[in-house]
């Protein structure tokens, strides 16, 4: 039982980086029915740059977290502009060979500039409040809260939590209360009639990138607190997180945070199981829902797009 | 497009034929001149060449088995090297663990990629677009992870299988390059005589109608699961044949030679030479391949930036999508 909850927490704070990845993927699909692979390479240099900002600019990690959130949405853009916009009118299996292409090119732009060694943000550059412990002597928990069977949740997975609930929220909002958002919409529900309507769709399409990529570029930089920094990890995450928004509905965003945490949860316990298997739970999901419900857990049955 | 004998087409076929004579001249040359001049001619070796080529002929292969699913019947395969690890993995297993001939093991390995290619093309009949590349992707993945981890099937963790024994015929045993050469020639002419005839066949012409347009394709009668259940059947097969040639080829195999990189390796070849054509694939296979082993680090490039070449392989998929969608090798349509 106390195991029980331990991977529980584990599950969510993994789940809560999941659906901030997903969340880029489902936007860009809802809008251009696009599967942005490049978009894990946004995410993984998101973890990058923040690295670089931290340990060659010697910026604190609080400076270091949003430039690099701007760094990816500018990236985020210039892919758009550059290899998907002359693609819009083109087979969709173009832009998603482009999209590949991109991934593959990133991938290997990342290995080449900072070798493919696995890389952890030095711990004096993370916040005091970052590094947990429990000190040998006296016992006493430093920077984190108990759990049951003497296993701790550090302040950071606290704050990861809490960041990923907090960014959602204020997607949402922004999505439903703003003007943009509902450009956003507008273009999602047709992209024809928005521009008719007036709406810059181009504009629109090159906003929903930037957010979707600052937010994967935060899923980055909490991975690399975490866990470890490296080129593959755009792919691995990125499929899972892919799977998460596949699980949701893909163009769903309420769906790409609940798959975000049913995949994140699955992948804890599934480790458990089998060690060696721990990726395959995210593909056996993402296989099951497209043969079972394409839609996913929350998005409507669409009639079939051409 | 019938081929004649032309004495242009003589004399191709002549230089395939006679690829590894020259190569080994090349050898005996820089030998006789060492050992009798003592000098040492900046020549690369033959057999290493030979080699190369070799290689280049399975991703031809592969090539053209891809180009099947991803050309003829329009539907973008995104888990291609997972009939290349069931073929490997199917003839290697037989041949290392339980002693199959090569001439046995082949065949098996040929029909249980078919299988898979039908096990996996059912449930995904009804799929189009990005959620047929998604599953593909998917399924390759899966594959991949079976095999580095149910290590009491494959008998070393990671996927490695170890000492593949090599190919006899009449008792000789085919190890040498030179063998190697004319064997993946044998299967690449079957291969393309046999995708050739189909794509000239009503089995061609009813792929084609299902690219153009499943509904119009359905309406005229033809029957789009049979059809699209063939193609499955036949890519996967060519597929296996590949992955059961490199098994005996390459000796020893490991998960790492059939990951999902390599199924874009492969969409690569066929994106470049031009989707739907068997001719783009071969040449796109000839390009890249040829390319990709130039690029391994410690050839041109320094070892350190062995992976640069993945980022040229990115960049050619971006270009040509952008600038030349219909590949290299085919006319602007």
């Amino acid at each position: 039982m106390d195991q029980f909850i331990v991977q529980l927490v584990n599950g969510l704070v993994l789940g809560g980086i999941y659906a901030l990845i997903a969340v880029g993927y489902t936007m860009v699909y809802g809008i251009i029915q696009l599967i942005n692979f490049a978009h894990g390479e946004i995410f993984m240099f998101g973890a990058y740059f923040a690295f670089v900002l931290v340990t060659v600019f010697g910026l604190p990690f609080w400076v270091a977290l949003p430039v690099s959130m701007l760094l990816c949405a500018l990236l985020g853009v210039l892919i758009d502009v550059v290899a998907y916009r002359p693609l819009r009118n083109a087979p969709r299996l173009s832009a998603l060979i482009t999209a590949i292409g991109i991934s593959l090119a990133l991938q290997n732009l990342a290995r080449l500039i900072w070798s493919a060694s696995q890389q952890s943000f030095p711990d004096e550059s993370k916040p005091k409040i970052f590094i947990s412990d429990i000190d040998v002597q006296t016992g006493a928990i430093i920077n984190a809260i108990p759990l049951p069977g003497g296993a701790i949740l550090p302040y950071r997975d606290v704050f990861i939590l809490l960041l990923a609930v907090v960014l959602m929220i204020g997607l949402n909002r922004l999505i439903y209360l703003t003007k943009i958002g509902k450009a956003m919409r507008a273009c999602a529900e047709n992209q024809t009639a928005a521009n008719l309507m007036g709406i810059n769709t181009n504009m629109v399409i090159s906003v929903t990138f930037a957010i979707g990529s600052a937010l994967g570029a935060v899923a980055g930089v909490m991975v690399g607190l975490r866990e470890v920094i490296e080129p593959t990890m755009g792919y691995y995450k990125g499929v899972a997180a892919f799977a998460a928004a596949v699980l949701g509905g893909i163009g769903n965003i309420t769906g790409a945070m609940v798959g975000g945490i049913v995949i994140g949860i699955a992948e804890t316990f599934g480790a458990d199981i089998h060690s060696g298997y721990r990726l395959a739970f995210a593909y056996v999901i993402m296989i099951l829902v497209i043969l079972i419900r394409p839609s996913g857990l929350f998005g409507k049955s669409t009639s079939k797009r051409a | 497009m019938r081929d004649k004998l032309t004495p242009k087409n003589i004399g191709i076929s002549l230089i395939i034929l006679l690829v590894p004579a020259f190569m080994y001249l090349i050898d005996a040359f820089a030998l006789y001149v060492s050992s009798n001049y003592g000098v040492m001619l900046p020549l690369p070796s033959g057999d290493y060449i030979l080699r190369i080529i070799v290689q280049a002929g399975v991703y031809i292969l592969l090539a053209v088995g891809l180009n099947i699913v991803c050309g003829d019947t329009g539907l973008l395969d995104l888990g291609y090297a997972g009939f290349y690890l069931i073929g490997g993995y199917t003839a290697g297993l037989l041949m290392a663990r339980l002693g199959f001939s090569y001439w046995i093991a082949l065949p098996l390995a040929v029909l249980n990629g078919a299988l898979w290619g039908l096990l996996r093309g059912i449930p995904t009949l009804r799929l189009t677009g990005d959620y047929f590349a998604i599953v593909t992707f998917g399924f390759a993945e899966l594959l991949v992870q079976v095999v580095k981890n149910e290590i009491w099937l494959i008998g070393g963790p990671n996927g490695f299988v170890n000492n593949i024994p090599p190919v006899t015929i009449f008792g000789i045993e085919l190890f040498q390059n030179w063998h190697h050469y004319y064997h993946i020639l044998i299967l690449i002419l079957l291969t393309v005589f046999i995708t050739y005839r189909l794509k000239e066949s009503r089995v061609g012409r009813a792929w084609t109608a299902i690219r153009e347009d499943e509904q119009a394709a359905e309406s005229m009668g033809i029957n789009l699961s049979r059809y699209k259940s063939l193609a499955f059947a036949v890519s996967a097969a060519v597929g296996a044949l590949g992955g059961g040639f490199i098994a005996q080829f390459q000796v020893n195999i490991s998960a790492k030679l059939f990951d999902f990189w390599e199924s874009i390796f492969i969409l690569c070849m066929v994106v470049l030479g031009g989707t739907g054509s068997i001719r783009g694939s071969i040449i796109g296979a000839a390009i890249l391949a040829t390319l990709g082993e130039l690029l391994r680090g410690g050839n041109i490039l320094p070892s350190e930036f062995g992976g640069a070449r993945y980022l040229i392989f990115g960049v050619i998929l971006i270009v040509i999508m952008r600038f030349r969608p219909s590949g290299l090798a085919v006319k602007k349509a």
